[in-house]
Formats: C-alpha cells, sequence, structure tokens
C-alpha cells in the first residue's frame, strides 16, 4: 500500500482540489450513460432506418434541417419525444441521457428530425421550467405526441449575435398583447404551430437585457405573415416572420414580464450541448468510411487521416456527454456548452473539407454520384453550423469570460 | 480513490520539482536526490497489484497523478516506472500503450498549468492603456486554447477510464493531446510575448515539455494511423465504432 513505505502524506482537508485551477471545467468530467437509456437505442434505430430508407445521401445529409412531420409523430407514439419532460404531461420522465441516445441514432442515421426538433429540445423543457400550470398542460402533451410543431424567434435584421438589441415589441392591451415587429432566420417557422419569441414588452433597445419577455405567438393568428427564405444549397428552411397588430391573449406571455433574457439564456445550454453540436457531418463521414472501404484504400496517409477525425469524434463525444451529464444533474453548462459547440462545429466542417481533398486527391478512384452530391451539399452548408444557435465568435467570447477575462 | 492520494502526490512533486529543481535537473545536474524521495514516497508502485506490496491503483486513478507530474513539468520518468513495475517482459504492447496514455497525460497536465499562466498574465499585463486580457483577439485565442485544454483532458480521463487502454483507446488520447499540443504551447507564448521566450521565465518549462511529450513513442500521426487502421478494417459506421471502443 501506499504510505506503508514512506512519507506519503494524508490529504490535508476533504478537497478534492483537481490539477485544473479553472472551478466551470473540473464539473466537466466523464459520464455514461445508464443502461436504461441506452436500451433505446434498438428501438429508435429501427424506425430511423425506416424512414431514411428511401431517401438520398444527400437528404440524410441535411441531417436536422430534414422535415417529416409524420415520422415526427411516428416517434412521439413510440415514445420516443419528449424524454426528459416528466410523465403527467405525457413525457418519457427519463432525463438528458436518455434524449442522448435517441438523437445520436437518428443524426446518425440522417433521420427527418426538423419536425419536432426545437420542441423537444427546447421549447418543451422551458415551458415547463418558466410556464404556468395551464401553458404545461396546454402545450407540453402535444410536444411529447410529435403533434405541435414550435420555432424560436431571436435572430432579427438588425439583431443577429447582438440579441440584446431586439426591437419587435408586445405592448399590453387590456385583452393580452399587441404584437408588432419582424423575426428573420427562423428555423421552420413555415412548418411550425407556434414560435417562442423573444421580444421588448417595455423600455427600448437601449435598455439591453432590462425589458425583454418571451411570448408564444399563434403562427396562425391574423397578422402574421411567413415568407420563407431559400438558402445556397436550394433547400427554405428559414424564413422572415412579420406581425402586423398581431393580438395574442394575456397567456401568451411565457414565463416572467421582463425576465426573458435570464430565460433565453438558459435555455441556450439546451441548445448548445447536444449531439447535433457534433454529428451534422456524421452522414457524409460514414459514406467516406464506406467508399475507403469499397476500394480497399488504407495507405499511411489515409489511415492517419481517419484515425485523427476517429480521436476527435471520441474526445467530442465524451465531452458531449459531460455535458449532458451536467444537465442531467440540473445544472446548466453555459460556458461548457459553449467549448463542446465550437469544438464540434469544427469537427463538422472539416470534415467536408478533408473528404473533398482526399478524393480529389484520388482521381483513380470511382467516387459514387450519391457521395459526391452529399459532400457538395454539406461543403456549401457547413459555415452555417459555426453560426446558427451562437456563432463561434460568441461563443469565444463566453468562455472568455467564463476564464475571468471579461 | 483518487483526490485521496493527489493531494499528496501534488505536495511532494511541488516540493521535490519546483522550477529551479527542473532546472537542474535538465541542465544535467543529475536527479538522483528526487528520485529517492519519490521512490521513498511508495507511488512509483502505484500500479502494482496490493498482492504483490503495490497500492493496486486503477489507470483512472492514476491518470490525475500523470497530469499532475506534466503540471509541473517533471523532466524524469516517474510515469514509465510505474509502468515499467506493473509489467512483465513479454507485455510489450500493453507498456506502449499505457505510455502513449501517459505522456497524452503528461501533456493534459502541462497544458492546463499553461493556460492557468496565460490567462493570469492576460489578466495583469498592460498594454494601450488596459489589460492585454481585455482585447478580443486575445480573448478569442485564449477561449480556443481553453477548449483544446479542456478536449486533451477529457480524452486522456476516457482513455484511462477502461483500465489498460488497448492500441485504439490510447490512440485517442495520444492523437488528441499530440495535435493540441504545438497549439497550446504557441497561444502560451503568443500571450506573453519576448519575456516568454527568455531562457529564465518558467514559461518554456511548460512549452518545451509539450513539444517533448507530443513526439515521445510517436506523434499525432503515428496514433492517428494506428486507429485509422483499425476503423478501415472494420465495417462499422463511426458513431458505432466509437460507442463499441468505449463500451
Amino acid at each position: 500500500m501506499l504510505g506503508c513505505k514512506g512519507p506519503a502524506r494524508k490529504p490535508k482537508s476533504e478537497s478534492t482540489r483537481r490539477f485544473r485551477s479553472f472551478p466551470l471545467f473540473d464539473t466537466l468530467t466523464l459520464a455514461a450513460i445508464p443502461p436504461e437509456d441506452d436500451a433505446l437505442r434498438g428501438k429508435v434505430r429501427t424506425l430511423a432506418q425506416e424512414a431514411v430508407a428511401d431517401m438520398s445521401l444527400a437528404e440524410r445529409s441535411r441531417s436536422w434541417s430534414g422535415f417529416d412531420a409524420g415520422f415526427s409523430r411516428k416517434l412521439g407514439e413510440a415514445g420516443l419525444l419528449g424524454l426528459t419532460l416528466p410523465t403527467e404531461y405525457g413525457g418519457g420522465g427519463r432525463g438528458p441521457f436518455a434524449r442522448f441516445v435517441v438523437v445520436e441514432e437518428l443524426l446518425a442515421a440522417g433521420a427527418p428530425v426538423a419536425a419536432h426538433w426545437i420542441a423537444d429540445r427546447q421549447s418543451a423543457p422551458l415551458i415547463l421550467n418558466f410556464g404556468t400550470e395551464e401553458q404545461r398542460q396546454k402545450y407540453i402533451p402535444p410536444i411529447c405526441r410529435g403533434e405541435l410543431l414550435f420555432c424560436i424567434g431571436m435572430s432579427e435584421p438588425g439583431s443577429g449575435s447582438d440579441l440584446a438589441s431586439v426591437r419587435t415589441r408586445a405592448e399590453k392591451t387590456e385583452k393580452g398583447w399587441l404584437l408588432n415587429g419582424q423575426k428573420i432566420w427562423t428555423t421552420n417557422s413555415m412548418h411550425s404551430d407556434y414560435m417562442i419569441a423573444l421580444v421588448r414588452t417595455s423600455g427600448t433597445s437601449d435598455d439591453r437585457h432590462r425589458g425583454l419577455s418571451q411570448i408564444i405567438v399563434d403562427l396562425k393568428a391574423p397578422g402574421v405573415d411567413i415568407r420563407p427564405i431559400t438558402d445556397l444549397a436550394g433547400d427554405a428552411h428559414f424564413s422572415e416572420v412579420f406581425f402586423d397588430n398581431v393580438e395574442l391573449a394575456e397567456d401568451a406571455l411565457i414565463g416572467e414580464e421582463g425576465g426573458g433574457w435570464q430565460q433565453v439564456v438558459a435555455e441556450l445550454a439546451f441548445e448548445r450541448s447536444g449531439p447535433e453540436r457534433i454529428y451534422s457531418s456524421i452522414v457524409l463521414f460514414d459514406a467516406w468510411l464506406a467508399h475507403l472501404r469499397s476500394v480497399g484504400r488504407d495507405d499511411p496517409a489515409t489511415t492517419a487521416l481517419v484515425g485523427s477525425f476517429m480521436a476527435k469524434l471520441s474526445a467530442l463525444r465524451a465531452m458531449s456527454l459531460a455535458c449532458t451529464g451536467q444537465l442531467a444533474a440540473g445544472e446548466s453548462p453555459v460556458v461548457e456548452a459553449s467549448v463542446v459547440k465550437d469544438l464540434g462545429t469544427a469537427f463538422e466542417q472539416d470534415l467536408p473539407l478533408a473528404i473533398g481533398d482526399d478524393l480529389a486527391a484520388h482521381p483513380d478512384e470511382a467516387v459514387s454520384e450519391e457521395l459526391q452530391d452529399a459532400l457538395t451539399y454539406v461543403t456549401h452548408i457547413a459555415p452555417s453550423f459555426s453560426l446558427r444557435g451562437g456563432t463561434r465568435e460568441i461563443l469565444r467570447g463566453i468562455i472568455a469570460r467564463g476564464l475571468g477575462l471579461r | 480513490m483518487t483526490s485521496e492520494f493527489l493531494e499528496p502526490f501534488e505536495q511532494m512533486l511541488g516540493e521535490v520539482f519546483a522550477p529551479s529543481a527542473v532546472r537542474a535537473i535538465e541542465a544535467g545536474e543529475g536527479s538522483a536526490a528526487a528520485m529517492q524521495t519519490v521512490e521513498q514516497s511508495g507511488f512509483l508502485d502505484a500500479l502494482v497489484a496490493e498482492s504483490e506490496g503495490g497500492a493496486g491503483l486503477s489507470l483512472a486513478d492514476v491518470a490525475p497523478l500523470w497530469m499532475a507530474l506534466g503540471r509541473h513539468a517533471v523532466p524524469v520518468g516517474i510515469g514509465e516506472a510505474m509502468i515499467e513495475r506493473a509489467t512483465g517482459d513479454n507485455e510489450a504492447a500493453r507498456r506502449e500503450n499505457a505510455t502513449a496514455l501517459l505522456h497524452a497525460a503528461l501533456i493534459a497536465g502541462a497544458a492546463g498549468k499553461l493556460l492557468d499562466m496565460a490567462v493570469a498574465y492576460a489578466n495583469e499585463r498592460v498594454q494601450f492603456g488596459k489589460l492585454i486580457g481585455k482585447q478580443q483577439a486575445l480573448q478569442q485565442n485564449l477561449a480556443v486554447m481553453a477548449q483544446d485544454v479542456v478536449a486533451v483532458r477529457l480524452a486522456v480521463e476516457l482513455a484511462a477510464s477502461k483500465g489498460w487502454p488497448e492500441t485504439a483507446q490510447a490512440a485517442v488520447a495520444k492523437s488528441v493531446a499530440a495535435e493540441a499540443a504545438p497549439r497550446i504551447a504557441n497561444t502560451a507564448h503568443a500571450v506573453f510575448g519576448a519575456i516568454g521566450i527568455s531562457a529564465e521565465h518558467d514559461l518554456n518549462l511548460y512549452t518545451r515539455a509539450l513539444h517533448r511529450w507530443r513526439l515521445a513513442g510517436g506523434a499525432e500521426t503515428l496514433w492517428s494511423r494506428r486507429l485509422g487502421e483499425e476503423v478501415l478494417a472494420s465495417s462499422q459506421t463511426a458513431v458505432d465504432w466509437t460507442r463499441s471502443l468505449w463500451a
């Protein structure tokens, strides 16, 4: 035994001081998926494989942009949505690890998850945390069934990264709220039932974080005008949303009036920490691995490239699971989630570039049209990975603040 | 288990391997006295089974000690000795994989120390009338450095979590650590400027160590290759292969 032989001193205190001196990163530590959550994998995989059976590689590469409301309802029926939510609201009563397993399987298959994506990931948890009992009863059960689709209204033409400058305004009226303004880059608003919008309920944009609130907007209400925007790959997954004197009931307010900023910050930890931040290029990665195996290429340069990405994947997955562990412990890993998202999106962005270069360096190999199409799509769309859900520069600012530099 | 041993171990390292002692050993003044203290502490038998008179610690228990060695830029083979004593003559592969994990852990420790030093310096050095840590360009670089530091530590913790690592498991830690090491060292030097280049500044104890441990026993290309060979020889998807590696 140590200590029997010599002066291995007894610990001076109960302190479990680690070698790192930044406590916020010490909380990010290995976490394992509980077996009962991992057991969901088979069921998800079967459904996912069914859903993608007729999809092309390029379609599957759309990852969480792929929209299929019918598939989302199937997941709901199978009890695979709302896993983090209590059973009394129709949820799975499990937790973030169960959701991790389901999301990992869906993304690895390239299944179309966009329909339920936002509601399952952040709208329902937000409503659970900040909503009234009535709001919970109204919205959460149909979200868990995959029937009620949500989008998030944050960006505006003049408010991108500077979110606190939003100008869309909800004014209190005798009957409720009167909404005027505009949101933009709102993913899937044209398919959604509701938007949870960050709006100003008092003051002006000079008041910054004060006077912001979150409002649930019925997108079928008169005065809401949604105009899809086509992206550089030819898809229209996001849009402009205009509000022209939209009348909303009193209970449209979610959470505290004026507490919108704090609510959004808590929500972003959910948004930024998930496996979706490492798997956006995973369908392409697998297609490339399949190509290498089929042509039998395993020279040292190729194996080194494959191994480098696989090593990163292991580390990133461990980091994402570590964040999931923090969520499961009821923490809000804002800084840690920023670390994982920035590293994860860099991995997602490096993959298509390296794969393109690799294939171009082997012109003698026949590359299927399908793989070529998927590669082109992911290459072109990849810059968006470090824009959506908080830009790289904003995330690095959050990390710098966590380091005590701001 | 871990914390019980980490604190006395770190305290011993602080006493035996102060920066001046590290310099002296690097200058060829010998390490016999230091090693004698370490030998007496019993820590060299950390990985030896209890039935054989060791401490019977697992690699998960020992990895934090290895990171502490990195944090002190320890210039002698304490981790190597731990591995040597716990492996037999016919266990070369086991030794090589564990040593790769050791070097990754040493990198993780020194990298954490460099981040501490760089952040502290950024919060005291003034240029253009303000702390350099208030400059956005520097903040962004330090944020990237922090990401690398966290990624390396998690890769090490992961590779140490399943007992003596298989080749592919050790390769994950060493590939990630070796690739990140020069970036971490370069950012640390960029923050400190010219003073970090001077011989008398302690910064270079850790940055030089990063480069040494990166190359020792093979750097990112060698270990990535070993990993990639196994991946391409299998028929599993990337996620399934990764999951089964850590199952």
